[in-house]
């Protein structure tokens, strides 16, 4: 595979260089410790990276089998308005996601686990530079009201966490255990979205994606490999880690990480204009498949570190008995393990929201057992936050009939 | 339709592999060292993702060839593929999985432009010669020195 890096206009690559300098003060720090991390790996390129050789035939939708469109115009009104608004909210994804792990980073538990992070935060820069490039190398005038390409960068680098797009870039970090569990869920999302992109009818947004995913399978590795060796220090009965400190931050994301594919009864349009190749309740289950699949893996650590002698077969049937009973194994509890929660959990999108559902598919019906609830399934940090408050404000006008839930 | 059970699939690996790795890997060796697979895989998955491979039985994974493209070392400009490290789980050997995963190493090799594969082979380990011979290795002028100390 041949990539073609690119960098943007002077004022434009200098406005990103004055962004990180505010919002990712370690940048350098990384780029000197490059070598003691990464050795022999690629130096690191603030650039666009686009794909040479991708498929020039629109793949799916009403276009099939068209040449792919390589200017907005050559798409139609509408398919440039909604893949705007794509681009847009993808940049602001990779802009706000800097400016959470920076709040917590400098609190990793070792060097290793700091340097990945910031390596992640790096390569999100990079992606945020990515949809900039789309963004300016052609003229999107005729579909963004009024708003020129600079005007847009502006608006993008002026968001701050809060006022991102989407909900789950507009939660702070309580720990550095946010920064790996945000990792392995919710750019576990953007793998998702990336893959599903690579299809795209616009030809400039296809060509874009194979260099972010594979940047993406590393991030997803620097959040699972910590979370791995965690669980392996809970098990050794390390007093600083539990994995209740894991489940609480996994009860945080997950719902957010379902948000960020849609409404799971959308996605027929993205398909229709050729943008992806799944609808969203297809991508969703695919995704809840493999993070279940992940939390199996990182237990399968766990169970091993709390019983050396066991064999992997018996640490397999150990936690299959453990899912099974929801009882006790050699003193070791279910609830010991990590789970992953009913998809109805802590939701406020999509065809579930706010509907009252525990972790365990347990409906509620008044606002404040719930919330209660949420109290003990949350870490204190997130309980105390803003956006709780929001959240609780919002349940209660649901729950009282005030609000309607479209 | 063929039973899930047998269903072969050769896929590039991922993170969520290194359990079934440490535990293979547990199989033929004895030993039980996640952090080494763990600390390997790290870093393929940053070196060259969609490199390595692995190979599905129904779901399960039961074998792995780890490998990336690499150019500049010993003198070696041209890029190359390398195999590192690879194993089939014993119950599952005969089965031309070492192929498979070969083939498809191969193809995104040549796909990202190398000229050769090289690895390194413990002569006196005759499965693991013999399986390297099979598939088309063959000795290279480059010779592999130690000098113990």
């Amino acid at each position: 595979m041949k990539v073609e890096n690119v960098v943007l206009e002077k004022k434009y690559h200098d406005a990103v260089e004055h962004w990180r300098r505010h919002h990712f003060k370690d940048y350098q720090t990384l780029l000197d410790s490059w070598e003691k991390y990464f050795p022999k790996d690629e130096p690191f390129c603030l650039c666009a990276k686009l794909e040479l050789g991708t498929p020039d035939v629109i793949h799916i939708g009403e276009q099939k089998g068209q040449p792919k469109r390589v200017n907005p115009d050559e798409l139609t009104e509408d398919q440039a308005h909604h893949l705007l608004a794509i681009i847009k909210a993808q940049a602001s994804t990779e802009f706000g996601s800097i400016q959470q792990h920076a709040g917590t980073v400098d609190r990793a538990h070792d060097d290793q686990d700091r340097a990945w992070v910031l390596r992640v935060m790096a390569e999100e820069l990079r992606h945020g530079y990515q949809m900039l490039h789309l963004l300016l190398s052609k003229d999107w005038s005729h579909v963004s009201g009024g708003v020129t390409g600079p005007e847009m960068v502006e608006e993008i680098l002026s968001m701050t966490t809060g006022n991102h797009v989407l909900d789950a870039f507009n939660l702070d970090y309580d720990s550095f255990m946010d920064n790996i569990t945000f990792a392995a869920f919710i750019d576990r999302v953007g793998k998702y979205q990336l893959t599903m992109q690579k299809v795209c009818a616009y030809k400039p947004m296809a060509d874009s994606m194979p260099p972010m995913l594979r940047e993406e399978a590393f991030h997803l590795a620097a959040g699972v490999i910590p979370l791995r060796r965690f669980a392996e220090r809970a098990a050794k009965g390390d007093p600083l880690a539990h994995l209740e400190l894991v489940q609480h931050s996994i009860n945080k994301w997950f719902a957010r990480g379902l948000e960020m594919f849609g409404d799971e009864r959308g996605g027929q349009k993205n398909i229709s204009f050729g943008f992806k190749d799944l609808t969203n309740r297809e991508a969703v289950n695919q995704y809840i498949e493999e993070v279940r699949k992940m939390i199996r893996d990182i237990n399968t650590r766990f169970v091993r570190g709390r019983f050396p002698g066991y064999t992997p077969d018996k640490v397999e049937s150990a936690i299959d008995e453990l899912e099974r009973t929801r009882g006790s194994h050699q003193g070791l509890a279910y609830e010991d393990l990590l789970y992953l929660p009913d998809p109805r959990f802590f939701r406020r999108k999509g065809e579930v929201a706010f509907q009252m559902v525990g972790v365990n598919g347990e409906p509620f019906t008044d606002a404040d057992s719930y919330l209660s609830y949420l109290a003990r399934h949350l870490n204190a940090g997130y309980v105390a936050s803003r956006d709780m408050r929001l959240y609780a404000e919002t349940l209660r006008k649901v729950v009282a009939g005030e609000l309607t839930v479209e | 339709m063929p039973e899930t059970s047998t269903v072969l699939r050769i896929r590039p690996l991922d993170e969520l592999d290194i359990s079934a790795i440490v535990r293979i890997d547990e199989k033929i060796s004895g030993i039980y060292r996640p952090e080494v697979w763990e600390t390997r895989i790290m870093y393929y998955t940053r070196r060259d993702p969609g490199a390595s491979q692995v190979a599905e039985i129904g779901g399960r994974v039961v074998g792995f060839m780890l490998g990336d493209l690499r150019a500049g070392e010993f003198g070696l400009e041209e890029p190359s593929g390398w195999i590192e490290r690879f194993g089939i789980d014993p119950d599952h050997r005969g089965q031309d999985l070492g192929r498979r995963m070969f083939d498809a190493i191969r193809a995104h090799f040549v796909a990202e432009g190398a000229k050769s594969v090289r690895t390194l082979v413990d002569t006196t380990d005759g499965g693991v010669a013999g399986f390297l011979k099979a598939i088309g290795f063959m000795p290279a002028p480059l010779q592999a020195l130690e000098l113990r100390l």
